[in-house]
């Protein structure tokens, strides 16, 4: 969790330290990027453009894309259509997984029941049913939240589950000795106890679905900020290329800034003690 | 050893013929052995006994949290059938809620208890006056000292105006000065509301210090060994701890004690052994 290190004093200033080694780490690779791609003194790059164009030539393509789009859609269109099938493949997931973990954590039935199904299918690679799901449901949106809904669901409600069975035993004991009824119980403490648990493997889920996205994006399909990567990549487009595989880093990072930020909010005590 | 107060009036809890053993065959083992014990309104009685020898077992039963093998427990002659807001629990550490802040720690079981909000509300007011932490009100328990957070607990407890209070250890994690403070503080909030106390410690002084009754365990399977009534509970005076009657009244405690601990600690290189 973030917090360990709130734990120790004195962090403050080697934070800011630490901030600053990022910053310039960063810098260094941009440098080399730079170097290792420009034209030294006349001759050809050490890398051509064909394999990795330099910084600015990705930035005007950017620029460029933003202006005209990408085969007739914006850049925006793209991105959109990305982020919603993101979304709501990974909402419907939370809104059905958490609470069927919840249950499952609560319920020895309803955990025998559904462990079986859900342990089984969790090692398998999502991304090997893609072909199956096409032939079910086409190459249109669905397949693709499915395929997301697949791969995210088995985290979310196992974690869920377990996050439910370590809320720790005293805590559930002082709610009964104080004459809390079983809803109150659930209500104001084991769910609360069970939001920590439920948030990393949020985030967890947040890597993952992103990846999923781009692997169903990248099949037959006509739209969407992975897509574009691919189909610019049959053309030895490698700007475009680079530039949506950016997009995708900055999406990635930005819902996890998101979730982080949410995380703070939601469970300000984090894991810590009382 | 049933204790009988002199008064001729029922005792407030009684054990009778209490007994627990936890698992089966061979790898049961036996934590009680049969054993009644007698507490009379008002009194603050205190469960010393090495490691392992059930003191902890025997609270959980009176709370309602563990099941006797053989025998039962009567508070007010009516069996104890599981936790009830009557009893008031406060455990060693790690159970308050830590997502709520003190005072809503503290206003949990009036609400726990059908009080509307607003009434439940000025009960924590009040308890948290009496145990020294209003300006802690909206603060969480992660923000607090060990310290702190055993008052909460405390101060949860009696919010229910519950008519036993059984404390596990309240003050076991502490140092020793807090611990004094902490002492004399549950002497004096025990002489104003002459509540019944069942109280675990492994402390002589501790036990001499705040208890009407002291109960001498043995090592596994527990059993009594011993009764002692110290009257320095009732005495206002702090230097009581230093007169030759508490002195002796130690020594001997510690003799009984000393010969358990070793006791246990015989059952346990047996047990590695093994």
């Amino acid at each position: 969790m973030s917090n360990a290190l709130h734990t120790a004093p004195n962090t403050a200033p080697r934070k800011g330290r630490s901030r600053w080694i990022n910053l310039a780490s960063f810098g260094v690779l941009l440098l080399l990027w730079f170097l290792i791609t420009a034209p030294l003194a006349g001759n050809n790059p050490l890398v051509a453009p064909l394999f990795l164009p330099s910084p600015m030539s990705v930035w005007t393509t950017f620029l460029q894309l933003m202006q005209n789009g990408y085969q007739g859609k914006t850049l925006g269109h793209h991105v959109g259509i990305s982020l919603m099938r993101f979304g709501l493949a990974f909402a419907l997931t939370v809104l059905v997984a958490v609470p069927l973990g919840l249950w499952m954590g609560m319920n020895e039935t309803v955990k025998a029941v559904l462990d079986p199904p859900i342990e089984i299918s969790r090692p398998m690679p999502k991304l090997a049913l893609l072909p199956l799901l096409i032939i079910w449901f086409g190459i249109g949106e669905v397949a693709k939240i499915v395929i997301i809904v697949l791969a995210l669901f088995p985290i979310l409600s196992i974690s869920a589950m377990q996050a439910v069975r370590g809320v720790g035993r005293r805590k559930v004991q002082a709610a009964m000795a104080l004459g809390a009824s079983r809803t109150m119980i659930f209500r104001r403490v084991i769910f609360p106890a069970s939001l920590p648990g439920i948030f990393t493997s949020i985030r967890v889920s947040i890597g993952i679905g992103v990846t999923m996205l781009v692997g169903a994006e990248m099949i037959a399909t006509n739209a969407g900020i992975a897509y574009m990567a691919m189909s610019a990549s049959d053309f030895l487009l490698t700007n475009v290329v680079i530039v949506g595989a950016l997009i995708m880093a900055v999406l990635g990072y930005a819902l996890d800034l998101l979730a982080r930020a949410l995380e703070n909010k939601v469970v300000h005590w984090g894991g810590r003690e009382g | 050893m049933a204790t009988a107060d002199g008064t001729g009036r029922p005792p407030k809890v009684r054990f009778e013929q209490v007994s627990k053993r936890f698992g089966q065959g061979a790898d049961a083992v036996q934590a009680l052995e049969p054993l009644s014990l007698d507490i009379a309104q008002g009194e603050f009685t205190c469960l010393l006994g090495p490691s392992g020898c059930g003191k902890s077992t025997l609270l959980n039963i009176l709370a309602g949290f563990e099941q006797p093998t053989t025998g039962r427990v009567l508070m007010d002659d009516q069996p104890v059938r599981g936790p009830d807001p009557r009893r008031g629990v406060v455990f060693q550490q790690g159970a308050l809620f830590t997502w709520m802040n003190v005072h809503d720690n503290v206003a949990f079981g009036p609400l726990a208890t059908g009080k509307p909000a607003a009434e439940a509300s000025r009960i924590a007011a009040r308890y948290l006056e009496m145990v020294g932490l209003t300006a802690f009100a909206r603060r969480y328990p992660y923000e607090l000292s060990g310290g702190m957070q055993q008052r909460v607990g405390i101060a949860r407890a009696l919010a229910n105006d519950p008519e036993i209070l059984l404390m596990d250890e309240p003050f076991a994690a502490l140092d020793a000065q807090t611990r004094e403070l902490l002492q004399e503080e549950i002497r004096r909030i025990w002489q104003d509301t002459r509540k019944t106390v069942l109280w675990i410690t492994h402390s002589i002084d501790e036990a001499l210090f705040l208890a009407t009754h002291v109960v001498v365990m043995s090592a596994r399977p527990g059993r009594i060994k011993a009764g002692f009534r110290p009257g320095f509970a009732q005495s206002a005076d702090p230097a009581v701890v230093a007169s030759p009657e508490f002195a002796r009244m130690k020594a001997q405690i510690f003799g009984l004690l000393r010969e358990e601990a070793l006791a246990a600690q015989q059952q346990e290189s047996q047990v590695n052994e093994r």
